[in-house]
């Protein structure tokens, strides 16, 4: 162990339990966030560096000034140069003993090993030979050093703790790559006997989760850093994306769409009844009252996907299982009403009530046509059949903010139900969400998806369900959501938001640090550290967004015939081309969507056999020719037996 | 800098071309008691103003020597008092532009009346004792002032001693804080440069005194013999740091002493280009306007090792 440095304390610069101040050489290989060692007194203190100071026998600038002659360049001449210090501040990560505690002692100062940041960081808690829960984050890198440091997963998966969040300037603090490479480690390092993991992550900007299986070149360092925390660099093996169409229901709404990869590419695809469950998500603030919610409710117990009868709207019942039923449904009423005297209420529902909830529930299916199906047949994630390290990307980067809600509202709350039956096919789900600050803001109505995203926060880690989240202004997220990360990340960040009071517990040196840190490395809190310490991780083994779209081009919109083709090829990639054209010319687009749906659903073992079939047995409809009947017999006026 | 009642008369005394002086009363070098002026031989006669030329580092490593003395009243024996002290002294060299102490010595001493360290002999174990002339009558003051000055000696001695230490296997320049006058050894090292801050006592009177004392900033006084007190004689000259118009006739004024015949008129050139050059950095402190850094670095060094004992 090489002494770098003493522990000073003065009146005015006392050590405490919690703080300590060290000299150095001036060229003593620490730095901000640097961990030391201070042995004393039959005690160790470890702390880590949070403030640096440096200044010389100087009283005033004015004596340099007089010193120098008034000359900046004969600075330099002066014989002697003057002594100068390295005053450092190191805020306490730990004492052992830890009983009584105590001010620091007035030891040597050492840069702390491989063995004092375990112990230093308290890892040695979780990190037992024979029972770990160590997940790997990144290496404490420092003179040399690079020290693996764990989290642990009782505290970032439950049940103790839960949740990790990310904040960080956009393109500089790495949010995405630190969420891609805590994900790889948790699948590569989460311990067996706490179960299966699956992770479900929304893309909502550009393609930057929709090459998460593709493999991306690594530099040396970054192996070696893959290596030194024990893990493999690879790419998710397990990784399935989902996206909604575009308006045409055919083509894919994802940058993810190149041919090559069509095949890992699932729509994703809801009918009215998926929508109808969360209703309340497309309802503003002053929509959600009683009334409304009494209509839903009407609706989604008694018309939705059943027969129901209502003789006064016509004879036949109805039977809605599309928007498209739905809205035949309300013109029914509103005929019913209109022609009826002064009828403005049809059982108990106000015709504004049913106006309302007809043109919200028509606004979601308009705007977010592509994910809302009219034809009742959707495709959805697998629910109850989650496989364990399997990595699901939802990609709603080019849907509609409403439909995006929607998503998450839906999603998340799936998951939820199903985690809390235990049916899911996983028993814990890490869920990641970027642009936080946009789903869940200090400032801004109380929506649907931010009530969500605050139990989710607060009730998760009991249910294994844990929020992975990221935004660029921690300050714009409501505090609750942040506040119950157990483990929080800052990468490069802005000083403005720096200056704000949430940050005043870092140092001066520490926001000067965070404010110019470069890509990779990050500061990290995390409930076993008793200080934020800075790590360094390496680059994911996935491609970023960037370089997916670079490598695998999006395709341009195909038309509908050839969208059909291709998407069938990704199934049997020796189909051919004019014998689906032949299948499909003719028939109305909705119906070969409604074909291509199952088939890609299904999976067959024959594709192009299914979707055939699928699209024969929907019989055209043709209108019949009007019954002509028996012509009438020639009249005879003359025949007396004649019947007419 | 505040405004002064009299800063209209300092006008018009630099109108009537006096040199006013902004010195705050505290700060000016004030005789000691007991100096007088005196009347040397000068070496370069007449006595006049030299121009040294520009400051000139020194071509080697150089070490500069300082002494302290942390000086108490620890107690009284019926009224006659003991004194206690603790003298440092050290050498730090320079090499590299880095000053790093290289010998350093520190004596505890009592001074006391013979009868008050005979009581206090088993009481006083590891100090030096030094005893006070037992024939003057005892005087509370008068001892305190006559133990201070035996101190004043034994630090004196101190320092000696360290510089011997120093100058075995070294042939530095060795700049000494004060006069080469405290030691014969001293006084005939020719790589040894006393200077000295204080001009309590002063080497001229009439108008030589007006000359000394009006030396212009990078210039020094002719070279002048300094003898007496049976040591061997010194070389010196008035060397102005810095200059003294606006301050007090004192301010950057030091004298330079070297041993006899080693400083002619091109030495003492060379040797004063040299202290020029040790303006800088600027010490900070008291009389900072004659302070050398180089000593400055010992005072604080030895002042620092005695708040640690």
């Amino acid at each position: 162990m090489t002494l770098l440095g003493r522990v000073v304390a003065t009146e005015l610069r006392p050590s405490t339990p919690h703080q300590f101040s060290f000299w150095t050489a001036p060229h003593a290989p620490l730095g901000i966030g640097s961990i030391v060692r201070v042995d004393g007194d039959e005690r160790v203190v470890y702390g880590v560096v949070t403030e640096a100071f440096a200044y010389s026998d100087l009283a005033r600038p004015l004596d340099a000034v007089i010193g120098a002659d008034g000359d900046p360049g004969r600075e330099d001449d002066a014989p002697t140069s003057r002594p100068e210090i390295r005053l450092w501040t190191a805020a306490v990560l730990r004492q052992l003993p830890e009983e009584p505690l105590q001010p620091v002692p007035f030891g040597g100062v050492a840069a702390a090993s491989d063995a004092d940041v375990r112990v230093a960081l308290r890892m040695d808690a979780y990190m037992q030979p024979d029972k770990s829960t160590g997940l790997p984050i990144g290496v404490y890198a420092a003179g040399g050093l690079s020290a693996p440091v764990f989290l642990d997963a009782d505290f970032l998966l439950g049940p103790e703790a839960a949740h990790l969040n990310i904040t960080g300037v956009s393109g500089l603090a790495t949010k995405t790559s630190a969420v891609t490479f805590m994900l790889s480690s948790i699948f590569q390092t989460f311990p067996a006997e706490k179960g299966s993991v699956a992770a479900v992550c929304f893309n909502v900007k550009g393609p930057d989760l929709c090459f998460l299986d593709q493999p991306a070149p690594l530099g040396d360092a970054d192996l070696a850093l893959w290596r030194r925390l024990g893990l493999e660099p690879a790419p998710f093996p397990d990784m399935t994306l989902y996206a909604p169409f575009k308006a045409d229901g055919v083509n894919l709404n994802t940058l993810r769409s190149n041919a090559a990869l069509a095949d890992t590419v699932q729509p994703l695809v809801w009918g009215l009844r998926e929508i109808l469950d969360y209703a309340e998500v497309v309802l503003n603030r002053d929509d959600v009252d009683a009334k409304a919610d009494a209509l839903i409710d009407f609706l989604a117990e008694r018309v939705v996907g059943r027969q129901f009868e209502a003789l006064e709207l016509r004879g036949a019942p109805f039977e809605v299982l599309s928007f498209a039923d739905l809205e035949e449904f309300f013109r029914a009423i509103f005929d019913h009403l209109e022609t009826s005297r002064g009828g403005e209420v049809w059982r108990t529902h106000h015709v504004a009530t049913i106006r309302k909830i007809r043109n919200r529930l028509g606004n979601i299916a308009t705007r977010s046509k592509g994910l809302v199906t009219d034809d009742g047949v959707a495709n959805d994630l697998p629910w109850g059949a989650f496989r364990d390290r399997s990595l699901t990307v939802i990609d709603v980067a080019g849907v509609d903010p409403l439909a995006q809600d929607l998503v998450f509202a839906r999603v998340i709350s799936r998951l939820r139900e199903h985690l809390e039956r235990r049916d899911l096919g996983v028993d814990h789900v890490v869920v990641f969400v970027d642009e936080l600050n946009k789903y869940a803001p200090a400032d801004g109505p109380d929506t649907y998806v931010r009530k969500m995203l605050l139990d989710l926060s607060e009730r998760g880690r009991y249910l294994g369900l844990v929020l992975f989240s990221a935004q660029q202004f921690r300050s714009q997220v409501i505090r609750r959501v942040t506040g119950n990360a157990g483990t929080t990340i800052y990468g490069r960040m802005d000083t403005d938001e720096l200056a704000l009071p949430a940050y005043s517990t870092l140092s001066p040196a520490v926001k000067a640090k965070l404010a110019a840190l470069p890509k990779g490395e990050l500061l990290l809190r995390h409930p076993h550290f008793t200080q934020p310490v800075f790590v360094r991780f390496p680059r994911p083994a996935a491609l970023s967004g960037r370089e997916g779209v670079e490598r695998f081009p999006p395709s341009p919109d195909l038309p509908f015939a050839e969208a059909v083709v291709q998407r069938l090829r990704a199934l049997t990639p020796g189909i051919i081309a004019d014998q689906v054209r032949a299948v499909i010319d003719g028939r109305p687009e909705a119906e070969v969507r409604r074909a291509l749906s199952a088939t890609v659903r299904r999976r067959p073992d024959d594709p192009f056999a299914f979707f055939r079939a699928w699209v024969r047995r929907t019989i055209p409809s043709e209108s019949p020719e009007p019954r002509r009947g028996i012509a009438p017999l020639a009249s005879d006026d003359d025949d007396p037996f004649a019947p007419y | 800098m505040p405004a002064s009642p009299f800063d209209g008369l300092r006008r018009d005394l630099a109108a009537a071309g006096a040199n006013p002086a902004t010195t705050p009363w505290g700060e000016l070098t004030r005789a000691g008691p007991g100096r007088e002026t005196g009347s040397a031989d000068v070496l370069e006669p007449p006595l006049r103003h030299v121009c040294v030329g520009e400051p000139e580092a020194w071509n080697s490593d150089v070490a500069f020597l300082d002494g302290s003395q942390h000086v108490e009243l620890v107690g009284h024996v019926g009224t006659d008092p003991l004194v206690a002290a603790v003298v440092r002294a050290a050498v730090r060299e320079r090499s590299g532009r880095r000053l790093q102490v290289r010998e350093e010595l520190s004596r505890r001493v009592v001074v006391a009346r013979p009868h008050v360290l005979d009581r206090l002999a088993t009481t006083i174990t590891g100090h030096d004792c030094i005893a006070l002339d037992a024939s003057v009558p005892p005087h509370p003051l008068h001892d305190l002032d006559r133990a201070h000055a035996a101190i004043d000696r034994a630090r004196a001695a101190l320092e000696v001693e360290v510089s011997r230490s120093y100058r075995t296997g070294r042939d530095n320049w060795l700049i000494a804080d004060g006069t080469l006058a405290v030691s014969p050894e001293w006084a005939t090292d020719r790589r040894m440069v006393g200077v000295v801050k204080s001009h309590g006592a002063l080497p001229f009177e009439g108008t030589d005194l007006d000359t000394y004392l009006t030396i212009p900033a990078g210039h020094r006084s002719s070279v002048f013999v300094v003898s007496g007190g049976g040591r061997p004689p010194l070389h010196a000259w008035g060397l102005r740091l810095r200059a003294w118009e606006g301050h007090d006739l004192f301010h950057g004024l030091v004298r330079v002493e070297v041993a006899a015949g080693n400083a002619d008129a091109g030495g003492a050139d060379l040797l004063s280009r040299r202290l020029l050059a040790e303006r800088s950095p600027l010490a900070t402190g008291p009389r900072s306007d004659r302070l050398l850094y180089g000593i400055h670095d010992v005072d604080r060094y030895l002042r620092v090792r005695g708040a640690a004992t």
